[in-house]
């Protein structure tokens, strides 16, 4: 019983670590190159989803202090930290995608384990 | 002479020969008389250093002196003892001689601006070796010395001397790895590995046994104690035969001598015979005699008959070792150098008969003592001296090993020792006998008929000077060190033995 | 001035500053582009030196970006360890580049080299940060500039393996991230700080209160660290990677990038995680066996390979685990001995690199059984690929010997000899397949007829540099013995 209502009462925990789950299944599974670079991106939003939810006080009003008043503020830092993280993700994908065009025109394909059956016989 | 001097001086001798490597190499591109003269001069030096140190020996000086630290706890220093003089006297010696010798030797064969570099080298870190004051130093001019002699095994380049390379290399690395081991544990356990105090390890225990064990693997292997000797038969034969009397005259001493450091100075005489782990070393030298002696029975080749020969001596020594009395640590000492004296002259014979005739096979030494006389009695000398006969070196030597033998109640040792004998025996007098009284097959396949031949003029074509008169030299020192017990050799060793069995440092 | 209270800051700022303008000053003044960077390398190199003897006399050094006191600000500490990191990684990646910009002419294409320079900068300044960096989104943050610049370093050469590679690498990498990312979003809930010090703290209490937050979070971050360095039996991207690499980055790749992260996971293991964290699980033992097993399964590999990059690569991979087996160890003569081997390390598996790229250089050969007799067109070039397998067996006389000595006294301290026979099985192994290469370049001297492009003597300089190095490393190893065992006794 405690450990049903500790999974619903925290549920956006539960998503991001599905999703993070997904993610890394994916990208080391699935031969498609885009379904790969689809899911670190997938597996990295995951990870953000954890730390905004993580950033959510209860009854919190949004970090922007008003004269005079003592509210309590969600807290601004999980915020601060996934935009960098985005830009960083952000960055690897346009990485990865280039580098998933150059294979294209070397190999001819997409598929990465056809991939590796070219390099197996070269 | 005082101490600080004699550092001086034991650092020179490590060193020079060290520095010198290049400046031969590089005189070889100027002429080879130059780089032959400086390899001469080279070993020359070593050896008047080497006996200059002898004054320090005789009045009873030790000298133990640090030079730095290489890491915390763990220091290299020079060491030169009653036992260190002796060996590294004899090493420069022989090196020496044999340098002498392979000026006309290697005059036959190739790539020689290689070999002379790599035996001056070799010859500086085994004098390293032996005045080493401290494990870690002994373990680096030991590995240096072993990895460097490998380019003197496989000079020759054939197929046969890089199999034989290779095999040497591995058990090199293998004996290398088990050294480090049992340093490593000697650390952990005495928190030293210094052999200037006295026994390190007082108490035994599992790890000191299993180091007991690395150091005969580690030095054993050297020293063709078996069951590592497999390398030895393989690599001396395929050397070049100045190299292979070195091998087996001085480096294989080099493994002995590594033992009787691990025995006196980091161990004790007594913690050895406490735990009864010279049984050990008593098994494994008795087995290695009669199987280095059985075996070199079956040999066709000249060179590798001499090789197992060496085999079964070094297990003399191992004996001794095993036995730990006063006796029989001045017969194994003893032995080391009348081994190595007999060993190179053998070595250096056998080599002149090749050089000369390119025979090395022995069923075709019919004959050849009245075509080169002279080498062949040098020969003659040393393998008598081997076999024991009474008043050569090597008798003296095997009767301090009985006796001590005796004196610990051990009598089956003198009949292992006597067994022995008779197996030399029987492999060096089918070399002497059919060398001198028979003749040669003729040219022209026809045999002679020994009847009417008895007056045959047989042309004595010897070998060259320089290759004969360090031969002659050898078996001089062979048939001089051994004719009464009163020789200088003799007297040093019985010091050396009464020096280690006293406590062997301080 | 105030210059050097800054020294921790500028160190990666001026290399990243050098990596934005080097592609200019390629462009337009192409000559002084290599110039350009090796002074800000050099510049970087003098800063490190001028904070190693401050660390040493008044012991570790806060530097808080802005003025900004933690837990707010991003602090960058320097004490003795991460020092001597600093100094091996600046002064690496200094001679690795004056090797390269010869051999780069060679094997990329033109107008690629400025780009190639941003790159090396920024790799070297994110190593730099990794190794000063005491906040774990600046970690993370510095982590992926790292990654990103690996990766492209390799498919920058635009060949068919390269590409490949770098995608194997990049996503394997990105799959690290997202680890390590879940590992400090699992620390962050559980405490609220990113700050090592600051994490340290707390998490010794914090260890009774959320255990599995902090269980979950090693083992993501051993996941992560061990990914990106190659532990057994994640390494499954190096060999592709550092064999299909140009040169120097192989070297740069082997030499520097694995350590690092050995390295940040060093300190997140001893300066974040709480002591008691090993007596509920043996997260150490766990690192320990998998090291073993990466340095028997490296050499096992390395001996079947033909081709001689990547048979380096697999080296790489059983040497590492030398430097994980150091951590695993959890004792002060460990740590000693898995830093000086880093060092070690670094230098040798750089020169060994180097050397295969000379002799790829000049005579295109890289199949091993093709170079019997090399040895007699290329004599220093051998003889700087013995010396420095000599290291890697750990002959005595190089600094191959004094790491695994202090590996096998800790083994013995802790009373496990069984790890000493590993590391003695593994330089055996090590033998087996350096030896042959060694002997063969130098006998057989008749054999080797492929036509030879002679070698331009700097290059050649740089391979004296490194085997006096490595030579003295074995000798001289005292001054850095006495720096790391300043810098692990705080530990302990």
């Amino acid at each position: 019983m405690d450990l049903l209502s500790g999974i619903i009462n925290n549920y956006y925990y539960m998503v991001a670590i599905i999703l993070f789950v997904i993610g890394m299944y994916t990208m080391l599974t699935h031969a498609n190159m885009i379904k790969k670079v689809i899911a670190m991106n997938i597996m990295d939003t995951s990870v953000f989803l954890l730390f905004v939810a993580i950033g959510y006080t209860y009854g919190g009003q949004p970090p922007i202090i008003k004269e005079g008043s003592e509210a309590i503020y969600v807290n601004p830092l999980p915020g601060a930290l996934i935009l960098t993280g985005i830009v960083v993700a952000v960055s690897v994908t346009a990485y990865a995608l280039s580098l998933i065009v150059k294979i294209y025109r070397y190999y001819g394909t997409c598929d990465y384990d056809e991939i590796c059956e070219i390099r197996s016989q070269e | 002479m005082d101490d600080a001097t004699v550092v001086a001086v034991l650092i020179t001798i490590v060193v020079f020969p060290i520095i010198m490597t290049p400046v031969i190499l590089y005189s070889s591109k100027i002429s080879e008389k130059l780089r032959n003269i400086l390899a001469v001069a080279t070993s020359a030096v070593v050896f008047l250093l080497t006996l200059s140190l002898y004054p320090t020996i005789a009045r009873g000086g030790i000298v133990q002196h640090t030079l730095f630290e290489i890491l915390p706890n763990l220091e290299i220093s020079l060491r030169l003892d009653i036992l260190s003089f002796s060996l590294a006297a004899l090493a420069s010696f022989i090196w020496f001689l044999c340098t002498v010798y392979s000026i006309d030797y290697m005059s036959k064969e190739h790539a020689t601006s290689r070999y002379y570099p790599v035996l001056i080298f070799t010859l500086g870190s085994c004098q390293g070796i032996f005045f080493a004051g401290d494990l870690f130093s002994l373990f680096v001019f030991f590995e240096l010395m072993s990895l460097i002699a490998y380019i003197l095994v496989i000079h020759e380049e054939t197929e046969e001397a890089l199999k034989a390379g290779y095999k040497y290399l591995v058990m090199t690395i293998i004996g290398g790895l088990a050294l480090f081991f049992g340093i490593i544990i000697i650390f952990e356990l005495g928190g030293t590995v210094s052999l200037g105090v006295g026994s390190i390890i007082q108490e035994s225990s599992v790890l000191a046994f299993l180091a007991f064990i690395c150091f005969l693997i580690g030095f054993g292997m050297k020293a063709g104690m078996f069951p590592l000797h497999v390398w030895l038969p393989d690599a001396h034969p395929v050397a070049p035969s100045p190299a292979s009397a070195l091998l087996s005259g001085v480096m294989l001493k080099t493994g002995a001598y590594g033992l009787l450091r691990v025995i006196f100075n980091v161990f004790s005489p007594d913690l050895l015979k406490n735990s009864g782990w010279d049984n050990v070393l008593g098994v494994l030298a008795v087995i290695t005699i009669l199987l280095g002696s059985a075996v070199a029975l079956t040999q066709t080749d000249i060179k590798r008959r001499l090789a197992y020969s060496s085999i079964s001596q070094l297990g003399y020594v191992l004996l001794g070792l095993s036995v730990l009395n006063d006796n029989a640590v001045t017969g194994a000492v003893f032995h080391i150098f009348s081994h190595a004296f007999m060993k190179s002259t053998l070595f250096l014979a056998a080599g002149a008969i090749i050089w000369k005739t390119g025979i090395r096979n022995i069923a075709d030494y019919k004959g050849i003592g009245r075509q080169m006389p002279v080498t062949m009695g040098c020969f003659s000398i040393a393998a008598l001296a081997m076999i024991g006969i009474p008043p050569l070196n090597g008798f003296l030597s095997k009767w301090t090993l009985a006796l001590g033998c005796l004196d610990a109640y051990m009598p089956f040792y003198v009949l292992i020792l006597m067994i022995s004998s008779l197996l030399n025996a029987l492999y060096y007098l089918p070399i002497l006998i059919p060398a001198f009284f028979e003749l040669p097959a003729a040219k022209n396949g026809h045999q002679h008929n020994s009847h009417h031949d008895h007056d045959l003029k047989i042309n004595i074509e010897e070998a060259s000077p320089g290759m004969l008169s360090a031969t002659i030299i050898l078996a001089l020192c062979t048939f001089f060190f051994g004719l009464t017990p009163n020789n200088i050799v003799f007297a040093l060793s019985r010091l050396t033995s009464a020096f280690l069995m006293l406590g062997g440092s301080l | 001035m105030g210059f050097a209270d800054h020294y921790p800051a500028l160190i990666v700022v001026v290399l990243f500053i050098a990596a934005f303008l080097s592609p200019l000053l390629f462009r337009w003044v192409e000559k002084a582009a290599a110039p350009f960077l090796i002074a800000a390398l050099g510049s970087a190199l003098y800063m490190t030196v001028i904070l190693l003897v401050e660390v040493q006399k008044s012991g570790p050094v806060l530097y808080h970006m802005g003025g900004w006191p933690p837990p707010w600000g991003i602090e960058f500490r320097v004490d003795p360890l991460r020092v001597f990191m600093l100094l091996i990684v600046i002064s690496v990646s200094l001679w690795i580049f004056i090797y390269a910009v010869r051999d780069l002419k060679h094997e990329l294409k033109k107008e690629v080299t400025g780009w190639y320079y941003t790159l090396y900068a920024l790799l070297v300044g994110s190593m730099a940060g990794i190794a000063l960096t005491n906040d774990l989104f600046n970690l993370f943050v510095l982590m992926e500039i790292c990654a990103i610049s690996a990766c492209a370093i390799i498919s920058i050469k635009e060949e068919r393996e390269c590409l490949e590679a770098s995608f194997k690498y990049l996503i394997l990498s990105a799959m690290g991230t997202g680890c390590f990312l879940l590992g400090v979003a699992m620390l962050y809930m559980a405490t609220g700080y990113l700050n090592y010090s600051f994490l340290q703290l707390e998490l010794a209490e914090t260890l009774t209160l959320y255990p599995r937050n902090i269980f979950a979070a090693a083992a993501l971050f051993i996941v992560a660290f061990g990914t990106k360095a190659a532990l057994f039996p994640l390494h499954v991207w190096l060999p592709d990677a550092h064999a299909s690499a140009p040169s120097p980055s192989s070297a740069m790749l082997s030499g520097l990038v694995i350590k690092i992260y050995a390295f940040a996971l060093f300190l997140i293991f001893y300066q974040v995680f709480p002591r008691e964290l090993l007596d509920l699980i043996p997260l150490n033992e766990i690192i320990l066996w998998l090291a073993s097993l990466g340095v028997m399964f490296g050499s096992i590999y390395a001996m079947l390979q033909t081709d001689l990059k990547k048979m380096l690569a697999y080296s790489s991979i059983g040497q590492i685990g030398y430097i994980f087996m150091g951590i695993g160890f959890d004792h002060n003569l460990a740590l000693i001995g898995g830093f000086y081997h880093i060092m070690v390390h670094a230098v040798t598996k750089a020169l060994l690199f180097m050397t295969a790229g000379i002799i790829i250089y000049s005579t295109g050969v890289r199949q091993i059984k093709d170079l019997a007799g090399i040895g007699r067109v290329l004599p220093l070039t051998m003889l700087a690929f013995t010396i420095g397998s000599a290291s890697m067996i750990g002959i005595p006389g190089t600094g191959g010997l004094i790491s695994k000595w202090y590996l096998s006294l800790s083994a013995l301290e802790i009373g496990r000899p069984f790890f000493v026979l590993i590391i003695l099985a593994s330089s055996l192994l090590n033998a087996i397949y350096y030896m042959p290469i060694v002997i063969n370049a130098f006998m057989h001297q008749e054999d080797f007829k492929t036509e030879t492009k002679p070698v331009p003597r700097f290059m050649l300089g740089t391979l004296v540099a490194g085997m006096l190095f490595i030579v003295l490393a074995g000798i001289f190893s005292k001054p850095v013995v006495t720096l790391l065992e300043q810098g692990v006794a705080s530990l302990f």
